[in-house]
């Protein structure tokens, strides 16, 4: 196993404080037929989904990905088949109070015109009669995490803010409850690319403090493999034609499906997962002085993309503003071909 | 004949409009109020009911495409029909102006109340249900008062009805300023038919547009901030 996802999941961050962490999700042999049609909505899915995991359901549209999502908080009924959320039946609880429990953020947003943005964050605490202080503190703590200043935003109404700035309410009201699993469908889609990579990043970050259970819907492949830990890749048959992680499924696809939809430059995508730190830098010279600089967390994709940019083979490493080494064009082709054997190493085994 | 030299309003030998307002003043007044008074409740009730049968239609493409075309159809009875058949079923009395009224204002309120229930954005009613809303609750806090707007936008066409159809009731008990016109009727070319007419025209106005202020206001009071911004 490749261990880059280890960037993403091994700093078990500070700070996550009194926040619930997430728990594991188990489906076991889902299904969901509509009464009427052929071929299953949902065909016999099983997969196991860890804690404080981002979990990446991608598809193409009708492959049941977005259904598949939401049975786990019953939106829809499965038709068979048995999913838990930290070993507990879902069929077996009441579904308005199992909803209450699992953070639900949709594309096209969902806020509530009428209300104000506190309002709106503080509807499922209020609905779980929390006390009125310390909902008031939540909706606060919560704008401030999605970087929405509370004493400016907490009484303007969803049409006064952007899109973005909707979505990152959207984020702090599917969080306000602190609940330990999080349905995410398409949250970015309905963003500017600019605005949406933002989004991506901090909710990276917001994620990396917290370690909720997410299960994340997407069409996007790149979305897929910026986001996700693992990559559930779902085919026409609504069937699972690949669970990895992204470093898997970009270095050996399962079958020509994944391997079509993972699309071309896949080798270019696998080195969007692999930072600068995993390369061993070289010294800096006086040689350098005049190359481009590339910050110590940028991807090798990102380094590849300056040096073409630049027409440079060399670039500087900086951290925090300070040059610590610098790092060659020689130096990623290493890198490359040590994924490559890894990769087939992995495929031999 | 007294003329009172200002304005000349006389119809046949009766008094000037004036004269006769002056003369009949408290009658009018009751009348009036009598006549406000009906409608308000007619709408009131109307709009209770409106909202309910909505509530209970309007998931129901079958039922609330019935329901819309019950109205439309109403729509097309003459209200003075509908008196006609009350009669013989309740008797003259006011009980029998009452679900008439009802009936009319019903149909405005409750279009709009079913087509301002099925307008509220699905992805609203996802994210609701989503985040564990149960269904009174959805209706309650988001549906009710997405839909309100259109809501009261009915209810303000209903008034207007409710104030015209009361005064047809003058025909089946004797409440409101309807009575003018059908004593006018009823004695076409006498003294004073003319004023009486007119009177009924002028202040069956004046309601309807107090009424329409009134919506206003409750329109300015009662629309979520968040909507009007």
């Amino acid at each position: 196993m490749s261990d880059s996802t280890d960037v993403a999941t091994t700093p078990k961050a500070a700070g996550s404080g009194s926040d619930a962490a997430g728990v594991p999700i188990v489906l076991d042999h889902v299904s969901k037929r509509y009464p009427g049609t052929k071929s299953a909505a949902v065909d016999d899915i099983s997969m196991e989904i860890p804690a404080g995991e981002i979990v990446i359901l991608v598809g193409p549209s009708g492959c049941g990905k977005t259904t598949t999502m939401r049975m786990i908080n019953r939106l829809i009924e499965p038709t068979s088949g048995t999913i838990t959320i930290d070993g507990e039946d879902v069929l077996s609880l009441d579904d308005v109070k199992l909803r209450r429990e699992i953070g639900y953020v949709i594309q096209q947003i969902g806020l509530f015109p009428h209300l104000s943005i506190a309002q709106n964050v503080s509807l499922v605490p209020r609905m779980l009669k929390w006390k009125k202080q310390r909902t008031n503190d939540r909706v606060d703590e919560m704008l401030s995490l999605v970087g929405l200043e509370p004493a400016e935003y907490r009484h303007r109404y969803p049409r006064q803010l952007s899109g973005g700035q909707q979505q990152r309410v959207g984020v702090a009201r599917a969080l306000a409850a602190d609940p330990p699993v999080m349905l995410m469908d398409e949250p970015f889609g309905a963003v500017d690319p600019i605005n949406r990579a933002r989004l991506q990043e901090e909710f990276l970050a917001v994620q990396d403090k917290l370690r909720k259970t997410i299960v994340f819907v997407t069409h996007d492949f790149d979305e897929a493999v910026k986001m996700g830990d693992r990559i559930a890749v779902l085919d026409q048959g609504s069937k699972i034609a690949q669970y990895a992680t992204p470093e898997e499924i970009l270095s050996s696809p399962a079958n020509a499906f994944v391997e079509g939809f993972v699309g071309h430059g896949a080798t270019l995508k696998r080195l969007q997962l692999e930072r600068l730190e995993t390369v061993d830098l070289r010294p800096v010279t006086d040689a350098d002085s005049a190359a481009p600089r590339v910050p110590i967390k940028a991807t090798l994709h990102d380094v590849l993309d300056e040096m073409i940019a630049k027409a440079q083979e060399s670039l500087v490493v900086v951290k925090d503003g300070k040059p610590i080494g610098s790092v060659a064009l020689d130096d990623v082709l290493a890198r490359v071909r040590e994924l490559r054997a890894e990769a087939e190493a992995r495929e031999g085994a | 004949m007294g003329n009172g030299g200002d304005v000349q309003l006389a119809f046949g030998d009766g008094l000037s409009f004036r004269q006769w307002v002056d003369a009949y003043q408290d009658d009018l007044i009751f009348y009036t109020r009598q006549h406000a008074l009906l409608a308000f409740y007619c709408i009131l009730a109307a709009a209770v009911l409106a909202v309910l049968l909505a509530v209970l239609v309007y998931r129901s493409s079958r039922l609330s495409g019935l329901a819309i075309n019950a109205v439309s159809v109403g729509f097309t009875l003459p209200s003075i029909a509908l008196f006609g058949i009350v009669i013989p079923v309740l008797g003259r009395n006011i009980g029998s102006v009452f679900p008439v009224v009802v009936l009319y204002s019903l149909l405005p309120a409750l279009r709009n109340a079913i087509v301002g229930l099925q307008s509220v954005d699905p992805a609203m009613l996802d994210a609701a249900r989503g985040m564990g809303m149960s269904r009174f609750r959805m209706l309650w806090q988001i549906e009710l008062p997405l839909a309100w707007p259109v809501i009261l936008a009915g209810l303000r066409v209903s008034a207007q009805l409710a104030v015209g159809i009361v005064a047809i009731g003058a025909i089946v008990y004797d409440v409101g300023l309807g009575q003018y016109a059908f004593s006018a009727l009823a004695n076409l070319g006498s003294a004073n038919t003319g004023n009486e007419a007119l009177a009924c025209v002028l202040f069956v106005a004046a309601i309807g547009i107090a009424f329409d202020l009134a919506f206003m206001l409750v329109r300015r009071f009662t629309t979520p901030r968040g909507l009007r911004v």
